[in-house]
């Protein structure tokens, strides 16, 4: 192993074994990786004139391996990003991640693109109408949040306007329901439940008249 | 404390411009260092110059995220620090965390509970040592509740119905007398309401709303008619 041929004929060998295997003599990158939470279809990457559609998984959410038809060489760009996004979902880089989608073929030995898809999240609200008194709680189920509502400050005309603070994910159900009534009156919830559609729901509409004595 | 830390560093300063002027010879000097008076010394104000750089009012987030919060009660601790994690508005019971003081790179830190919420089965802390070499923040609380059902009855149904907790749904049919929605977390809200009602009929739903407590819940009662 000292001489001095022996060793760049090794290295040979070895080299010409490596591309045996990659069917080229040429260092040759695959654009691949994985993306989780696609539930939905439609998504679409694309990235050095190469497009591909990804199906949501069997299980819905689970993590999908990608990989582009073409391989790259040393040295070129790639930019692998969503053509089209799953429906009713938006893709990102996943949180405490470095963005890894953009980069140079080589820099790294191999490439493994992150990508994480979440539903689009929506609010729900609506007008209270008549409510002349604090105490007012409203509640969408057990997981979706409540809403407090205090009485409308003097010279305010209702309705006023609610809304939850948290967000109900498109194709989720919500129902609002009156979890404590004002004193003295009682509401009652129209338009209390539905499945969440493509847009913020503003028709959960609450009106509230004096109690029966 | 002050007093003696002023009278500390005075000393040594003194002796440093003592040691600096008079150029003892290294041999005195090194006796004078075997004192262990000057010795303690000497630490005492290493330690008053470190803590001047960091100490107690360090540099770096100690947090991470919490989930399973739906209750006020959970308290976390690293030294003498105390956190209190109070459940967010919009009801999802997570949410991120840290230390409202900052911690010093190099520093140690064990974060436990000093009490949890009343209405969990328990508490658990992921990565809730080590030492700080950046912020931090991957120590992971996570509470289970405790967790009661919630079911009812239905009269008179004649066609398919649809009830809704919230994001929790549940599909009957025509003859149905019993519906059991998933189970609720201790002191979370429940709401039953009608998402789909069946054809021709109108279903009610009387004790549909509440707070679970500590036992299940078994009282909603839905009629349909005619």
């Amino acid at each position: 192993m000292k001489s001095s041929l022996i060793r760049p004929a090794l290295a040979l060998a070895l080299a010409a074994g490596l591309a045996g295997c990659g069917g080229s003599d040429k260092a040759e990158f695959v654009v691949k990786g994985t993306i989780t939470g696609i539930v939905y279809p439609g998504a679409v990457l694309t990235t050095n004139g190469m497009e591909i559609a990804i199906a949501p998984p069997a299980t819905p959410g689970a993590p999908v391996n990608f990989e582009f038809p073409n391989k790259l060489e040393y040295g070129d760009v790639y930019n692998v990003v969503f053509k089209s996004e799953p429906n009713n979902q938006a893709c990102f880089t996943p949180q405490n991640t470095i963005p890894n989608f953009n980069d140079t073929a080589g820099r790294l030995a191999e490439i493994a693109i992150t990508y994480a898809c979440a539903v689009d999240p929506y609010s729900i609200g609506g007008t209270i109408t008549g409510l002349t008194a604090d105490g007012l709680v409203l509640a969408n189920g057990s997981t979706g949040g409540t809403i407090t509502v205090t009485k409308p400050a003097a010279g305010v005309t209702t309705p006023i306007t609610y809304t939850f603070a948290g967000p109900v994910l498109f194709g989720t159900t919500y129902g609002v329901t009156v979890l404590s009534q004002p004193t003295g009156q009682v509401c009652t919830v129209a338009n209390a439940a539905d499945t969440m559609g493509a847009a913020n729901v503003t028709n959960i509409n609450v009106t509230c008249v004096a109690a029966p004595s | 404390m002050d007093q003696l830390l002023a009278k500390w560093t005075k000393m040594l300063s003194d002796f440093s411009i003592l040691t600096a002027q008079l150029r003892f010879p290294a041999r005195f000097f090194g006796d004078v260092m075997k004192s262990s008076y000057l010795r303690a010394g000497a630490a005492l104000a290493c330690a008053v110059a470190l803590s001047a750089c960091g100490g107690s009012d360090g540099q770096l987030v100690l947090g991470g995220n919490f989930a399973g919060v739906t209750k006020t009660g959970l308290v976390l601790t690293n030294g003498g620090q105390e956190k209190a994690i109070n459940p967010p508005a919009d009801g999802s019971g997570a949410g991120s965390w840290a230390f409202d003081n900052l911690i010093s790179t190099d520093d140690r830190y064990n974060v436990e509970f000093k009490s949890k919420p009343s209405n969990v089965s328990d508490c658990t802390i992921e990565n809730a040592s080590g030492r700080a070499g950046y912020h931090v923040y991957t120590v992971y609380v996570t509470c289970t509740p405790n967790f009661r059902a919630l079911s009812g009855t239905i009269g008179n149904l004649k066609g398919e119905l649809v009830l809704v907790n919230g994001s929790d749904n549940v599909t009957l049919q025509a003859g149905a007398t019993s519906f059991k929605m998933a189970n609720v977390a201790e002191d979370s809200p429940y709401g039953v309401s009608i998402l789909r009602q069946p054809a021709d009929q109108t279903c009610t739903v009387s004790n549909g709303s509440g707070t679970a407590r500590q036992s299940d819940i078994s009282n909603v009662s839905v009629t349909c008619t005619p």
